[in-house]
């Protein structure tokens, strides 16, 4: 047993007050990590979704992003076929956006339509059924939450009904389509109606088909150092197109998030501060405390340096420990308020607010136990210089 | 003649104290020779513990020096005194002061941890010194399943831990009753016997009359020496 094992051993002479000390900084660890992983979590999680088909590079209206607003572009065949024939791209296809409806019953209900290339295509995983065909012009996917809301499965069938105004939409006819296969739409938010056809059917169905329009296209690159020299490329290649990679898409939306990361910066300090505080104070207040003791160590040999290590290292171990429970109450917290925050309207549901990584959790836990033993620098100063001779008096008083 | 072992000389220690400065010492000199027991006694206030403190290198003189074999105290630093009271002295305080969240042998082997001393060796001798005063039974006991004499034979123990030249005790019965204060003498006669050089300030005149000298003070000063 040494000083330092008597100093981290002391901690459990109030565990009360122990215990209490390291809630508070099991809260603030967890809340510093919660903000650690909301600082880039948004970013990394709009990467990763934007990458999880492996299409880095999207073309776009001019000025427009993905879905942003409704223009479309026209020629979309004539740019996949200029695409498919570039040696570096692996894959291309267009993507057409649009509003229509569903029969239900006697009743019609809000779907969202994708136009897709089911050769290419970086939006949908299938679930269940199968997938489409580049010439089904029969066929449909839909969300699963259309499967639930219309009763039907794949090898049902559903109606549709095109972009018309709602009014006209009861009286007019619809089409009728076999439901191929129930599928997850990547981008969907949480419950969105979403359907997917073939692209010229949903051009047809869009009334979009005579200028062949689609919202977006979405290019695999072959190669995955390239992409940014092929998107400046394209950029030559199509100006009135907006060409852009996951990079710039992501460092867009960082762009946008500015505000948000500073917040979470702002509170992740304040709480890397309390807990700094909470350990300063409980370790000055043992340090009193325990002066008594402290002195006769002095008194009988032990070094400052003895007596700073010691109360160094029940800052160490009051900060791991701590920390270690914020670990644990920060991911539950974590993936509570994830649920809440993917559930606002318009946001993809396979979006995380926090995401956990390695390289950042590492690094916060560092600055957290650094900081944190640190904390314990005044009170170990305090009982480094404590005179001995005079406390041993007042002591023995 | 044989070269002292401890030497004080012409040593003062004043301290402020309420606005008005204390004079707890005024110029006191002692010898202690290698394989002496010598009692302090004196009344409350006379400097007793002032001067252990000095002889022990706790505390600085205002005036005067203290040598240890040779060794001028005021000339040493901070980390070299820190070093002399941990191997050269043993230190046996009149509260134990030992630490309640250790063992009995814990608190023998600090001392030697901080020397730094092997963990086996240092062990053993833990286990060999709390044998030696009659506590081999209770090594791995918390200090707080002690009695008050168990404390005071753990804190002479560690006192022993690191073979100091000279053991340095402060009213090491004074917290105990009777019984158990005779114990501690009977600790106190084996140790002189076995050639340990003791400085013990009491007001117990039993373990006094143990002593092969007694210094008297009073005042800040000695008044007279008797064998």
């Amino acid at each position: 047993m040494t000083g330092i094992g008597w100093g981290v051993r002391s901690l459990g002479r109030h565990p009360l007050r122990t215990a209490l000390s390291l809630a508070g900084i099991a809260v603030a660890a967890a809340m510093l990590l919660d903000m650690v992983m909301l600082s880039g979590g948004l970013e990394k999680s709009f990467g990763d979704l934007l990458l999880a088909r492996g299409y880095q590079i999207r073309l776009t209206p001019r000025g427009t992003l993905p879905f942003d607003t409704e223009a479309t572009l026209d020629g979309a065949s004539r740019v996949v076929a200029a695409l498919r024939r570039d040696p570096a791209i692996e894959a291309a296809g267009a993507v057409l956006g649009t509003a229509l409806y569903g029969r239900s019953a006697d009743s019609l209900v809000g779907l969202f339509g994708y136009g897709v290339d089911p050769t290419a295509q970086g939006l949908y995983q299938v679930t269940s059924g199968a997938d489409l065909t580049p010439g089904d012009t029969a066929g449909v996917l839909l969300a699963g939450p259309v499967a639930r809301l219309l009763g039907v499965g794949p090898g049902d069938s559903v109606t549709l009904i095109g972009r018309l105004d709602p009014q006209v939409a009861m009286a007019a006819v619809g089409r009728r389509f076999v439901v191929r296969g129930v599928v997850h739409w990547l981008y969907d938010h949480r419950g969105q109606l979403s359907v997917g056809a073939v692209l010229p059917v949903m051009q047809r169905l869009a009334r979009a088909d005579a200028a062949d329009r689609a919202s977006l296209v979405v290019i695999k690159a072959r190669d995955d150092g390239a992409v940014g020299s092929l998107a400046a490329r394209l950029r030559r290649e199509f100006p009135e197109l907006e060409v852009s990679s996951v990079a710039d898409l992501v460092a867009h939306f960082k762009l946008r998030l500015v505000y948000f990361r500073q917040l979470s910066y702002i509170l992740g300090s304040m709480s890397l501060i309390v807990a700094v505080l909470l350990i300063a104070t409980l370790l000055t207040i043992t340090v009193h405390e325990r002066l008594g003791e402290i002195v006769t160590l002095r008194a009988i040999g032990v070094s400052r340096g003895t007596v700073i290590r010691q109360v160094l290292a029940e800052g160490a171990a009051l900060t791991g420990a701590g920390g270690a429970i914020g670990i644990g109450l920060g991911l539950l917290t974590a993936r509570y308020l994830d649920a809440i925050l993917t559930g606002f309207p318009g946001l993809p549901a396979a979006f995380s607010f926090f995401v956990p990584r390695a390289g950042t959790l590492g690094t916060a836990a560092a600055v957290l136990f650094l900081t944190g033993s640190l904390a314990g620098l005044y009170p170990a100063w305090l009982a480094a210089r404590s005179p001995i001779a005079e406390t041993l008096r007042a002591e023995a008083t | 003649m044989t070269p002292p072992l401890l030497q004080a000389a012409d040593l003062r220690k004043d301290y402020p104290m309420n606005g008005e400065t204390v004079h707890a010492l005024r110029g006191v000199s002692l010898r202690i020779d290698p394989g002496e027991y010598v009692a302090i006694v004196g009344p409350s206030g006379s400097g007793k513990s002032t001067l252990l403190q000095l002889l022990g290198g706790i505390d600085t003189p205002s005036g005067g020096t203290v040598e240890l074999q040779g060794t001028r105290l005021d000339a040493l630093s901070d980390g070299d005194l820190t070093r002399l009271r941990l191997t050269r002295f043993g230190f046996v305080f009149q509260r134990f002061h030992l630490l309640p969240v250790l063992t009995a042998r814990e608190n023998v082997e600090l001392p030697m941890a901080e020397a730094g001393m092997p963990r086996g060796e240092r062990r053993a001798r833990a286990r060999e010194l709390l044998a030696y005063v009659g506590l081999e039974g209770r090594t791995d006991y918390r200090i707080t399943q002690l009695s008050g004499g168990e404390m005071q034979r753990v804190a002479i123990a560690r006192a022993l831990a690191n073979r100091p030249a000279v053991l340095l005790a402060d009213e090491p019965t004074g917290e105990l009753d009777m019984t158990t204060g005779r114990q501690i003498l009977h600790l106190f006669r084996r140790l002189h016997a076995d050639g340990a050089t003791l400085v013990v300030v009491t007001h117990d005149e039993r373990l006094a009359a143990e002593a092969g000298r007694v210094v008297h003070m009073l005042d800040g000063a000695i008044l007279d020496r008797c064998s």
